[in-house]
C-alpha cells in the first residue's frame, strides 16, 4: 500500500513536469500540441545516445547512473531546444503568422508528431532500451517503505526543478513577460511585450522539462519509440484537469494521476485476488486518467482550479 | 503466355483488394468529414467506433466457438446493422462527458476513449479472444464464386453501401439540418442565439456520423474474415482516415472521398519499393510510410490547408481567424 503510494508520487511527478511544461505551452502558444510527448522521447533518446558517446561506466555510489549521465542529461536538453526551435521556425512559426486557428495549429502538431516517432523508430528501432541493466536496490525507509535511490534522486529534482521554474516565472523579467502573455496577449502587446520571444522562452522551458522529464521516465521505467505518444494522454489530461495555464493546478493534478494510476490499479488488484479471481488488472493503468477526465468533466468541466471564462 | 496470364490476374486482383479497402476508408472518412468538415468535431477517436462496429459485428455472425463471447451465427446484414446501433450507443453514451468539451480537449478524451476500448479490446479475451483475434467471420455471397475472385463480389457491396452513405451525408449536411452543423462550425455562440440547441445537434451528428464508422468496421471484417486488435491501431484507425479528409478536402465530401483512394494508393504503392529495397531497410518500411504521413499532412496544411477539393458553399473558418484590427 505505501509502497504503492510511494510509486505513484514518483510517477506523479514525472507527470508533473512534463505537465508544467505542457500548460505552459498549452496557455501562451493557445494550441494543444501533439508533438509534446515527442519531445519527450526525444530528451530521453538523446540522452541514451549521449551515455554512448560518453560510455563512461563510473556511477555514483549505490546509484545506477554517473557524472556521464548528469552531463548527457544537460546536452540533450539542448539537443532538444534546439530540434524544438528548428521545427518552430520552419513549421509552427509561418502558420502562426498566418493566423490559423488554434484547431489547425493542433492538427498540424500531429504532422510533426508522426514524423518525429517515426524518426525515432527509424534511428534507434522499436526495440525497448534502458540506460543501465543494473539493478536498482531498493532501500528500506522507516514505516516499513520501500524506495529505491533512483526514485529519490527523481524526486527530490523534481522538487527542486519545480521550484526553480515557480521562482524563473515569479522574479525574472522573462518569468513576467510568459505570465503576462498567458493573461491578456493582446496587451501585453500594447505593453510593448515582444510576444516571439516570449514564444521562444516558452519552447525553451517546455523543452527543458521534457527532455528531463523523459530522462526520468527511461531511468524509472524503461526507453520505447511510442514512449512520447503513451504520456501524451496522461500529461494532457493533468493539463485539463489543472486548468489550461495553470502551474498549481497542472502539479497537483499530475500527483493526482500518478497517485491514483498506481493506487487504484493495485487496490483492485488485491481485491481481486482476495476473492480469488484472476484477473491481471495493471493493464488498465492508462485507462485511470481516462476514468479521471471523464469524472472530472461531468463534476467541474472547467478544472479543478479552473475558473468559468478560462 | 501462362505466366504473363497469371501475372495480369493477381494485377486485377490485387486492384480490386485494393479498390475494396479505399472504399471502406472513404466510408470512414466521410463520416469523420460530417464530424469534423461540417460540425468542427475534432474526433482523434474514430478508431475507437470503427473498432467496435468491427467487433459487434464478428462476434455476433461467427459460427459457434468456445474461444470467446459469440458463436450466434446471426446473418450478416443482422450483423452490419448491430454494428452500427452499438458503435451508436457508445457514442451517445460518451458524447454526455464529451460534448462538454471543445477543440483540443475533446481530442483528447476522444483519444483517451480510444485507447480504452483498445485496451479492452486486447485484454479481455473472454469477449475478443485478446490479441489471437476472431477467425471464421462469414463473408458475403462467399459461395457465389471462385475465392480467388472474392474480392470482386466484396466490391460491389462495398461499392454499394459507399453510395449509400455518399448520397445520405450529402443529403443530410444540405439540409436545414446541415446548414445548423455548418453554422455550430463557424460560430457557435451566433447558432445557440438564433435558438438552436447546439449540444443537441453536436450530439446528434456526432452519433450518426459513429454510426456510418461502425458499419465501415463491420464491412471491413465481412470482407477479411478475421479480426485482431493489432488491425486497429491508431495510425492505421485513426490518423490516416483524418490524412485522407484534409488531403481531399475538408468539408467536401467528393473531395474526401478522392483523398481516400490517394492516400490509400500511396500506402499501398509503397507496398512495391518494399520488394525493391534490400531486407535491411524493408523491415523498417513501416516506420518510413509514417514519416511520409506526417510529412504530407505538414506540407497539406502549410501548402494547401483547404486540401485538393475546398468546400464550395462556405469559407471555412476552421483554418483561419480573422486578423483583429
Amino acid at each position: 500500500m505505501l509502497d504503492l503510494l510511494i510509486s505513484g508520487i514518483v510517477y506523479g511527478g514525472i507527470i508533473t513536469l512534463g505537465a508544467i511544461g505542457l500548460t505552459l505551452m498549452s496557455d501562451i502558444l493557445g494550441f494543444f500540441n501533439f508533438a509534446y510527448g515527442e519531445y519527450f522521447a526525444l530528451g530521453a533518446y538523446g540522452t541514451l545516445m549521449l551515455t554512448g558517446v560518453f560510455n563512461s561506466s563510473s556511477t555514483f555510489k549505490g546509484l545506477t547512473f554517473g557524472w556521464s549521465m548528469v552531463a548527457s542529461v544537460f546536452i540533450s536538453a539542448i539537443i532538444t531546444i534546439a530540434i524544438i526551435l528548428l521545427i518552430d521556425f520552419i513549421f509552427f512559426r509561418p502558420l502562426r503568422k498566418r493566423g490559423v486557428t488554434p484547431l489547425f495549429m493542433a492538427l498540424a502538431s500531429l504532422g510533426v508528431s508522426f514524423v518525429i516517432r517515426a524518426a525515432i523508430n527509424i534511428i534507434w528501432g522499436p526495440k525497448v532500451r534502458y540506460y543501465s541493466n543494473a539493478i536498482q536496490l531498493s532501500r528500506e525507509m522507516p514505516f516499513g517503505i520501500h524506495i529505491t535511490n533512483e526514485e529519490i534522486v527523481i524526486l527530490v529534482s523534481t522538487f527542486s526543478l519545480v521550484i526553480l521554474v515557480y521562482l524563473f516565472l515569479k522574479n525574472t523579467r522573462i518569468g513576467k513577460s510568459m505570465r503576462a502573455v498567458s493573461n491578456n496577449e493582446l496587451l501585453a502587446k500594447v505593453c510593448g511585450i515582444n510576444t516571439e520571444v516570449v514564444i521562444v522562452w516558452t519552447w525553451i522551458l517546455s523543452g527543458v522539462l521534457a527532455a528531463i522529464a523523459g530522462t526520468f521516465y527511461g531511468i524509472r521505467v524503461q526507453l520505447r519509440p511510442i514512449m512520447g505518444w503513451e504520456f501524451l494522454i496522461p500529461l494532457f489530461v493533468a493539463v485539463i484537469m489543472g486548468g489550461i495555464g495553470n502551474f498549481w493546478g497542472a502539479m497537483v493534478s499530475g500527483m493526482i494521476i500518478g497517485i491514483s494510476e498506481e493506487l487504484i490499479t493495485g487496490l483492485v488488484q488485491n481485491l481481486l485476488n482476495s476473492m480469488n479471481i484472476t484477473a491481471d488488472v495493471s493493464v488498465y493503468k492508462p485507462a485511470v486518467a481516462f476514468i479521471l477526465v471523464v469524472l472530472i468533466l461531468l463534476l467541474k468541466p472547467y478544472g479543478l482550479f479552473g475558473r468559468k471564462e478560462a | 503466355m501462362d505466366f504473363l496470364a497469371e501475372r495480369k490476374r493477381s494485377m486485377i486482383n490485387y486492384l480490386s483488394s485494393y479498390l475494396v479497402m479505399a472504399s471502406i476508408y472513404a466510408i470512414m472518412a466521410l463520416a469523420l468529414n460530417m464530424q469534423w468538415g461540417f460540425t468542427g468535431l475534432m474526433n482523434f477517436g474514430i478508431g475507437a467506433f470503427y473498432m467496435v462496429g468491427a467487433y459487434t459485428s464478428a462476434i455476433l455472425t461467427v459460427g459457434p466457438t468456445e474461444e470467446h463471447l459469440g458463436g450466434f451465427g446471426l446473418p450478416i446484414l443482422i450483423g452490419i446493422l448491430c454494428a452500427a446501433l452499438m458503435a451508436g450507443l457508445i457514442a451517445y453514451l460518451i458524447s454526455f462527458p464529451a460534448l462538454k468539451l471543445r477543440g483540443g480537449p475533446f481530442a483528447i478524451a476522444l483519444l483517451a476513449i480510444q485507447e480504452t476500448i483498445f485496451l479492452v479490446v486486447k485484454n479481455e479475451s473472454w469477449l475478443t479472444n485478446g490479441v489471437w483475434g476472431i477467425r471464421g467471420i462469414p463473408r458475403p455471397f462467399f459461395n457465389l464464386v471462385d475465392p480467388t475472385n472474392y474480392s470482386f463480389i466484396f466490391l460491389l457491396v462495398v461499392a454499394v453501401c459507399l453510395i449509400g452513405v455518399y448520397f445520405g451525408v450529402e443529403t443530410a449536411v444540405r439540409s436545414p439540418w446541415g446548414r445548423v452543423l455548418r453554422g455550430i462550425r463557424e460560430d457557435e455562440i451566433l447558432t445557440e442565439m438564433s435558438g438552436k440547441d447546439c449540444t443537441k445537434y453536436r450530439r446528434q451528428s456526432f452519433v450518426f456520423s459513429s454510426m456510418i464508422m461502425g458499419i465501415a468496421g463491420a464491412l471491413y471484417v465481412h470482407y477479411t474474415g478475421f479480426v485482431s486488435p493489432q488491425v486497429f491501431s491508431p495510425l492505421m484507425s485513426t490518423f490516416i482516415i483524418w490524412l485522407m479528409v484534409m488531403v481531399g478536402g475538408t468539408g467536401n465530401n467528393r473531395g474526401v472521398i478522392l483523398g481516400a483512394f490517394l492516400i490509400w494508393a500511396i500506402w499501398v504503392g509503397s507496398d512495391f519499393i518494399t520488394d525493391m529495397v534490400p531486407a535491411s531497410i524493408a523491415t523498417r518500411i513501416g516506420f518510413i510510410r509514417m514519416l511520409f504521413v506526417g510529412l504530407i499532412l505538414g506540407v497539406t496544411v502549410l501548402l494547401r490547408p483547404q486540401g485538393i477539393m475546398r468546400e464550395r458553399l462556405f469559407s471555412l473558418k476552421i483554418f483561419a481567424e480573422e486578423e483583429i484590427s
